[in-house]
């Protein structure tokens, strides 16, 4: 019965996005979600538990304020939470995040299988996952859309460029889901009042141990600028031969 | 002193392109550019487009996966201690890079989009975030500095005549705990989307998957591919999934881009953002597409389309 872990992050949500009239981008009025991946994972956590019991714990490392994400996860199947925070942890890089919970993991919470998104739907950089496993010295399988477990052998169909990779690796391992592995549920009310009463263990500021320097640094952050020429034409056949006119006028047709 | 630029890529067309920024940097950084090719087949001329040194990667068995080389490129990069290291971002180079970095207690910047060396020998690296809907600039401030850069990001370096260099095999790794017990290839595949001089992109004003042929006919006449946004593939299950543009799909770059009743959500516009002249067919005015079109037609595109095909054909002599 595999004790699994899943992390999570307390991401901003991207549509809250609005470029400033400098192009720079404010993340100071932004709304924040459960990253839409990792939401793929806490979904593949609880059917394993379904299939083989054992146990789901869900982990993340976020500010003091994304406690109101701890239930969100919750209430998507987990028995309980571990929440890494601390207010310096607002803007951290995958190579600290993933020494974090390296850190947390390694000293609290025993595990057969630690899942994780293929990346996170703000940033996407896809690195926490491979690099926790890294930090951890287990193996690693990523981009997976389908895992299927056999005592302590698992099973991983990985979805690559070239094709489908079927790979096999004993646990102790992590794997990063693809969204495609499953449609993760929508918590009910019973679910979110099952979710409050579940234990949370906080791991608070200095608790987490080690040193966690960033090395990566974001010097700026602007809106994507895509500026065309923006020329409408009508609907009618004099329309359409402008069109072509100026298709053939900036060389885009022969 | 710091031992120059490495490029590591399991396919040629990478490799090659990766050439072209590390040669950059390395006449900023100075040092040789040293490729590695993780590829399984024979290596693509390296030295002739630009590579002052080559290491060849040695796989095991076929049950072994390419993420098995991890640790000899751990090994090579702690002896060799490189400025900066690039990565053709395939999937399997996210994961190879990503644990790399870890182990070498680096940065890593992922999918770059530009790259551009500073006067103070740090690399700024351009990356898309939020969807696509911000640009995050990022340096790393530890050494090896390192990027994935995705496909076709830049063009292949050129190739310079009577070139050469050593190549030096690596060790063979240990075997990989994870192992491959199967694989399946997709099946091959015509049509590139994402080579494409002219794409014909169909949105989901397409009403019908027997109207593809209205797509299809438009883009034969221009020598082009017929792509499609997200939900195409993968709701409608139109077109194959490797014909959707996008974020998460192809990043295309041609000389045109046609949108026939694509609304132009950032997912699928961050995709088309390189192709030179983009034209938008929608009936929906307010259609954000408009707003990064070149040239676009406010219309039903069951009209527009035949009409448009058919001058076409008459500007073309076809």
């Amino acid at each position: 019965m595999p004790d699994i872990i899943t992390c999570f992050k307390w991401a901003v949500d991207e549509a809250d996005i609005r470029p400033q009239a400098s192009g720079e981008v404010a993340l100071d009025r932004v709304g924040y979600k459960i990253s839409e991946y990792d939401r793929n994972a806490l979904e593949a956590a609880a059917q394993l538990k379904e299939a083989h019991g054992g146990s789901v714990t869900a982990i993340t490392v976020a500010t003091p304020a994304a406690k109101k994400g701890l239930k969100d996860a919750l209430s998507r199947g987990p028995d309980r939470a571990c929440f890494v925070n601390d207010a310096a942890f607002d803007a951290l890089e995958p190579a600290q995040t993933a020494a974090l919970l390296a850190g947390v993991i390694r000293d609290r919470l025993p595990f057969d299988l630690i899942l994780c998104g293929e990346g996170s739907s703000d940033l996407y950089a896809q690195q926490v996952g491979p690099r926790l496993a890294q930090e951890l010295g287990i193996p690693c399988v990523t981009y997976v859309n389908r895992i299927t477990l056999e005592g302590s052998t698992l099973l991983a169909e990985r979805k690559l460029e070239d094709g489908i990779e079927v790979v096999k690796v004993e646990l102790p391992a992590l794997v990063t889901v693809l969204p495609d592995i499953n449609t993760p549920r929508i918590p009910g009310l019973k679910d979110t009042l099952e979710a409050s009463k579940k234990p949370v263990q906080s791991v608070g500021p200095g608790e987490a141990g080690g040193e966690f320097p960033a090395r990566l640094q974001t010097v700026a952050l602007r809106a994507t600028s895509m500026e065309r020429r923006c020329v409408r034409f009508p609907a009618d056949d004099a329309g359409i031969r402008e069109l072509v006119e100026a298709l053939r006028k900036s060389g885009a047709i022969g | 002193m710091m031992a120059g630029i490495w490029v590591v890529a399991e396919h040629a067309d990478t490799a090659l392109e990766l050439l072209t920024p590390a040669r950059q940097v390395a006449d900023s950084l100075g040092g040789p550019v040293v490729a590695v090719w993780l590829g399984r087949q024979e290596a693509p001329p390296l030295f002739a487009h630009g590579a002052d040194e080559v290491l060849v990667c040695t796989h095991g068995g076929d049950d072994q996966p390419l993420e098995a080389q991890v640790p000899v490129l751990v090994a090579e990069a702690l002896q060799a201690q490189p400025e900066a290291i690039l990565v053709g971002a395939s999937l399997r180079g996210r994961e190879v890079a990503a644990r790399m970095a870890a182990a070498l207690g680096t940065g890593l910047g992922s999918s770059c989009v530009a790259l551009r060396v500073r006067t103070d020998g740090l690399v700024e690296m351009d990356r898309l975030v939020f969807g696509g809907r911000a640009v995050q600039t990022v340096v790393c401030t530890t050494r090896p500095q390192m990027a994935t850069v995705a496909p076709r990001t830049f063009s292949p370096a050129p190739p310079v005549e009577g070139r050469s260099g050593t190549v030096r095999t690596l060790p063979a790794p240990p075997p990989s705990p994870v192992t491959v017990v199967e694989r399946k290839p997709k099946p091959a595949v015509s049509g590139d989307v994402a080579g494409a001089r002219v794409v014909v992109c169909v949105g989901r004003g397409m009403e019908r998957e027997e109207d593809l042929e209205m797509a299809r006919r438009l883009a034969d006449i221009l020598g082009g591919e017929v792509g499609c946004t997200r939900p195409i593939a993968e709701e409608y299950h139109w077109l194959p999934e490797h014909t959707y543009i996008g974020l998460s799909g192809q990043q295309v770059k041609p000389e045109l881009y046609i949108g026939i009743g694509v609304s132009g959500q950032i997912q699928h516009v961050i995709g088309i953002t390189d192709a030179r002249v983009i034209v938008a067919i929608n009936r929906d005015e307010k259609a954000p597409i408009f707003e990064m079109s070149d040239f676009g037609i406010v219309g039903d595109l069951y009209q527009v389309v035949p009409r448009l095909v058919d001058e076409l054909t008459r500007a073309l002599g076809k």
